[in-house]
C-alpha cells in the first residue's frame, strides 16, 4: 500500500478513510476529528474522577477503628483473577472488531463485538457474584469505610462498564440493520476508546485494590 | 503499511501535489495533522499510520495475559519476599500493562500525538494530584 494513493483520475488524490469516504466532515481546521478529540478529553477527565475515588479507597482501607470484615476477610484473589483476565481479553475482540469493520468484514465484527459484550458482561456478573458474597460475609455499603469505599470504587467502575456493554450492543444492532457501514469506523473506535479505557483503569484498580499487600 | 511507507507520510514534502495545483494558501500544508486527514488513504481521522495487524493486537494480548499470571504468582509471595519488592513490582507491571494497552489497543502508537498528551496529562496529573491528597490527608487522618 502506498502512503499517498492516485484514484483513477490521474493525480487526483483519495480522501481519507477509502475511495467511497470523504474527508471527515467532523474534523477541525487541523485535521483532528472532533468526536474522537472530546472522548480523548473525556477520557483524560475520566482519569481524575477515577483517581479520586481510588485515592479514597486507599485512605479509609485501613482506618483504624473499623469493625466489620477487612480486605483480608473477603477477598477472592483466584476469582476476581479470573474476571480481570475475562475484561483484559475484551480489549483484544474490540479491537478485532475493529479491524474487521475497517476492512469491511461485517460478519466478523458483529462476531467480535457481540464476544466483547460477552465478556463484559461475563465480567459483571463475576462482580455481582463477588458483591454477593461480600454482603454474606457482613460486608455492607455501610458497613464500614473499607465497605464503602469498595462498593463506592467498583460499582462506579462496574457501571462504566454497563454503559459500554449498552453502547456495544447497539453497535451490533446498528450492524445487524445494515446502518454501519465501513465508513462508520470512527464510530466503532470511539466505542473501542471507551471500552479500552475502562479495561485500564481495571487493571490499576485490580493490582492497586486486590493485589497490593495489605 | 510499511516502515518506509510511514516514513514517507512524515517526511516533509513528501505529499503529492494536487495536479495543476500548488499549496492551499489558507490551509497549514506543513502540519502532518492536517496531510494525513486529508490525504492518506485507509486510515480513520486522526491517525497518522495505519493501525497493527489483527496478529500484532494478538502478541499485544498474550504479553498482556503473560503479565497479569506474573502479577497473580508475585502477590502470593507475599510474606517470601519484601513488601516493598512487591510493590516495585506490581506497581511496574501495571504501568507496563497500562501503556500497552493505551498505545496499542487504543492506538495512541498510531494517531496524532494530540490525543497522546490529551491523554497523558489525565494519566500523570491523576496519581500526582491524589498522591498529594493522600499525603497530606494521612497526616490530617492520623493527628
Amino acid at each position: 500500500m502506498t502512503a499517498i494513493e492516485q484514484s483513477s483520475e490521474p493525480g487526483e488524490l483519495v480522501p481519507a478513510g477509502g475511495h467511497d469516504a470523504a474527508p471527515d466532515p467532523h474534523a477541525g481546521h487541523s485535521g483532528i476529528p472532533n468526536a474522537k478529540l472530546a472522548m480523548w478529553l473525556f477520557l483524560s477527565s475520566d482519569c481524575l474522577f477515577f483517581g479520586a475515588f481510588i485515592a479514597t479507597y486507599l485512605l479509609y482501607r485501613d482506618r483504624p477503628g473499623q469493625t466489620g470484615p477487612t480486605p483480608q476477610d473477603v477477598y477472592n484473589i483466584p476469582f476476581t483473577s479470573v474476571t480481570s483476565f475475562i475484561l483484559l481479553m475484551s480489549s483484544l475482540t474490540m479491537v478485532l472488531a475493529l479491524a474487521a469493520v475497517q476492512r469491511g468484514d461485517y460478519r466478523r465484527f458483529r462476531v467480535w463485538i457481540m464476544a466483547t459484550a460477552l465478556f463484559g458482561a461475563t465480567f459483571i456478573g463475576g462482580q455481582i457474584f463477588e458483591f454477593t458474597e461480600f454482603t454474606r460475609k457482613g460486608l455492607n455499603v455501610d458497613t464500614n469505610l473499607f465497605g464503602s469505599s469498595f462498593f463506592i470504587l467498583t460499582g462506579i467502575h462496574g457501571t462504566h462498564v454497563l454503559i459500554g456493554i449498552v453502547w456495544l450492543v447497539s453497535l451490533w444492532g446498528l450492524s445487524m440493520q445494515s446502518r454501519l457501514s465501513q465508513g462508520d469506523s470512527e464510530r466503532v473506535e470511539i466505542a473501542g476508546l471507551y471500552w479500552h479505557f475502562v479495561d485500564v483503569v481495571w487493571i490499576v484498580i485490580f493490582t492497586v485494590i486486590y493485589l497490593l499487600p495489605k | 503499511m510499511s516502515d518506509t511507507e510511514t516514513q514517507e507520510i512524515e517526511t516533509p514534502g513528501s505529499v503529492p501535489e494536487r495536479q495543476g495545483e500548488g499549496h492551499e494558501p489558507d490551509l497549514p500544508q506543513g502540519d502532518l495533522a492536517y496531510r494525513m486527514a486529508h490525504a492518506a488513504p485507509n486510515l480513520l481521522p486522526g491517525e497518522v499510520r495505519a493501525h497493527p495487524d489483527p496478529w500484532q493486537y494478538v502478541v499485544v494480548a498474550v504479553v498482556l495475559a503473560v503479565i497479569t499470571a506474573v502479577e497473580i504468582a508475585v502477590s502470593y509471595m507475599e510474606g517470601d519476599i519484601p513488601d516493598g519488592l512487591i510493590v516495585v513490582l506490581l506497581l511496574s507491571m501495571m504501568v507496563v500493562k497500562f501503556i500497552l494497552v493505551a498505545s496499542w489497543f487504543m492506538h495512541l502508537r498510531t494517531d496524532q500525538p494530540v490525543f497522546k498528551r490529551l491523554f497523558i496529562v489525565g494519566a500523570i496529573a491523576a496519581p500526582v494530584l491524589y498522591l498529594v491528597v493522600l499525603a497530606t490527608l494521612h497526616g490530617v487522618l492520623a493527628n
